[in-house]
């Protein structure tokens, strides 16, 4: 345990150290988005799950910033490891590879929840001034049980990725041609339901997608309608089991 | 359990068709210090890899005191320590951080009194908070060797410890190997500073080409393979001395280069001298580096 307990300790304080590009960067852009989408054309558009674009978009930005960053943090740390001889020196440490994959895992959730907090507390504070209310969390449990998914993961996509890649340049094709067009086509900024038919089954096949209509439902209480559907047949399965 | 502190069992590697070790089978007692010699590519640190678990071998067994590296990875990786030959670049961590963190790999949690001492003894403590880059190179050598340390290997490996570094620290390095060989440790050694080698390690083996050509004593391979030199000075001065051993007269004294083996007293004979016909001798013994030579270009 100590081992894992000491990678896992590493992997924070290392994102830490580079706090400009790891929190204060997202920051920016999850600052930038609420202002420009959320705020200024937000208060022009139609309400989504009779909640305000705004509050839409907060937790969608949340997820999003979340699993991006998971997996840069695993990414980058194995390919830097890879790269400088660092992994090497891992190796040949008994650190198990079960040890090292959860100690990198938990590492990049931890980074993923820094980036989802400070998103939250950003939009919170626009969601305060636009509305004069507070945007509280719906349900707790749900929201804690997808920032572990969400930001485990991409925290174990990130590892694949860093120990595929044979250079910076392959992990940024990974990141430009694959990840982000899943985050962006994952119903962070529009609800699926307004898609075409066509649009909406080909999203439905985006695994981002159900993870950021979770994360959604954990904060606003209201999610996609597919989603809202798998909640009340857990509900329901829950019941059952409490009943037999 | 064994009383070796590491055991090769015929062992061998390949990479495709090419064959980088051909069976080797040595070992180390514990308490030793032993010198794997070899040109470059003779397949040493293949061996190191394997030992260390980053390669397996094709077929054969390494076992460290006693537990098989590929059925009790876990045993033998707590028991080793090791130096390889590139300095690792631990960017965002200053020199205390990267030695707490390896030795919590090794499931220490506290060992802060442990690292300031390896710290104090390799002339690392005013530099502790010092990141890799901000180092010499010397310096960066030296964590190297720290690191492999901070857990207290009973076997430290030393995959050229001392590869572009100025004598002054090679000569700190080794009086810090030869203390921590006084302290109980066995220690594995490449190094292609002969001289060093010959100095510090009682055994030592010779690969080339994968194939283990000589594993023993120092002292035998270099009797076994070496020539010695005898210079004498005659009280009454010659031209020049017929023998098959001759080599030239250099400052007055005619040299000699017979077998390690081979004693002064049958040159004597050879040549019908007696001590009495002597002014002077020198002799110089010979060396790892040129047993070293004999071997590998056979």
């Amino acid at each position: 345990m100590v081992a894992l307990w000491t990678l896992f300790k590493k992997e924070v304080k290392r994102f830490l150290k580079v706090m400009m590009q790891t929190i204060v960067t997202p920051f920016m852009s999850s600052f930038l988005y609420l202002i420009v989408f959320g705020v200024s054309l937000g208060s022009k558009m139609n309400d989504v799950y009779a909640v305000s674009y705004l509050a839409f978009l907060i937790p969608g930005l949340m997820m999003m910033g979340l699993m991006n960053n998971a997996f840069q943090n695993s990414s980058s740390s194995i390919a830097v490891m890879k790269f400088s001889g660092d992994l090497e020196d891992i190796r040949v440490t008994p650190l198990s590879h079960h040890h090292i994959l959860i100690a990198m895992g938990l590492g990049s959730v931890i980074r993923g929840l820094t980036v989802a907090v400070v998103t939250y507390l950003v939009g919170v504070i626009f969601y305060f001034m636009q509305f004069n209310s507070f945007l509280g969390i719906s349900h707790p449990l749900v929201l804690i049980y997808f920032v572990l998914v969400g930001g485990f993961v991409f925290g174990l996509l990130g590892i694949c990725i860093g120990f595929w890649a044979k250079s910076i340049e392959n992990m940024a094709a990974f990141t430009n041609f694959i990840l982000l067009p899943l985050l962006y086509l994952g119903g962070v900024f529009v609800s699926i339901e307004t898609l075409p038919a066509w649009a909406k089954t080909v999203s439905s096949y985006n695994p981002v997608l159900y993870l950021i209509n979770g994360m959604r439902y954990g904060v606003l209480g209201v999610s996609d309608e597919f989603f809202s559907m798998v909640v009340k047949d857990l509900k329901c399965f829950k019941i059952y089991l409490i009943k037999f | 359990m064994s009383q070796l502190a590491l055991e090769l069992i015929n062992l061998k590697k390949s990479y495709g068709t090419l064959e980088a070790v051909k069976g080797v089978t040595l070992s180390i007692k514990p308490g030793e210090i032993f010198g794997l010699l070899g040109p470059n590519g003779a397949g040493k640190t293949s061996i190191i890899s394997i030992i260390t678990t980053l390669e397996k071998p094709t077929s054969g067994q390494v076992k460290i005191f006693g537990y098989d590296v590929e059925k009790d990875p876990m045993e033998t990786k707590r028991r080793i320590g090791v130096v390889g030959q590139e300095v690792v670049n631990s960017g965002y961590f200053d020199v205390f951080e990267i030695l707490e963190f390896m030795s919590g790999y090794y499931g220490i949690l506290k060992n802060k009194e442990r690292i300031d001492y390896i710290m104090h003894k390799l002339g690392l403590y005013e530099h502790r908070q010092k990141k890799v880059k901000q180092l010499s190179g010397g310096m960066k050598r030296r964590l190297m060797v720290a690191k492999a340390l901070v857990h207290k290997p009973t076997l430290l490996l030393l995959d050229e410890p001392t590869a572009g570094v100025d004598i002054t620290l090679r000569e700190d390095l080794w009086a810090y190997v030869r203390e921590l060989q006084q302290e109980g440790m066995s220690i594995l050694l490449t190094t292609h500073y002969l001289m060093e080698a010959q100095e510090l390690c009682r055994q030592v083996g010779i690969i080339d080409r994968g194939q283990l050509k000589f594993v023993g004593p120092t002292s035998q391979i270099i009797e076994q393979f070496s020539a010695k030199k005898i210079m004498i000075k005659l009280r009454k001065d010659r031209e020049s001395m017929a023998h098959k051993t001759f080599l030239k007269k250099k400052d007055g004294f005619f040299e000699f280069q017979i077998p390690s083996q081979e004693s002064m007293g049958n040159l004597f004979r050879d040549l019908s001298l007696t001590l009495e016909d002597v002014e002077d001798i020198k002799t110089e013994q010979g060396s790892l580096e040129e047993a070293f030579k004999q071997i590998v270009s056979k």
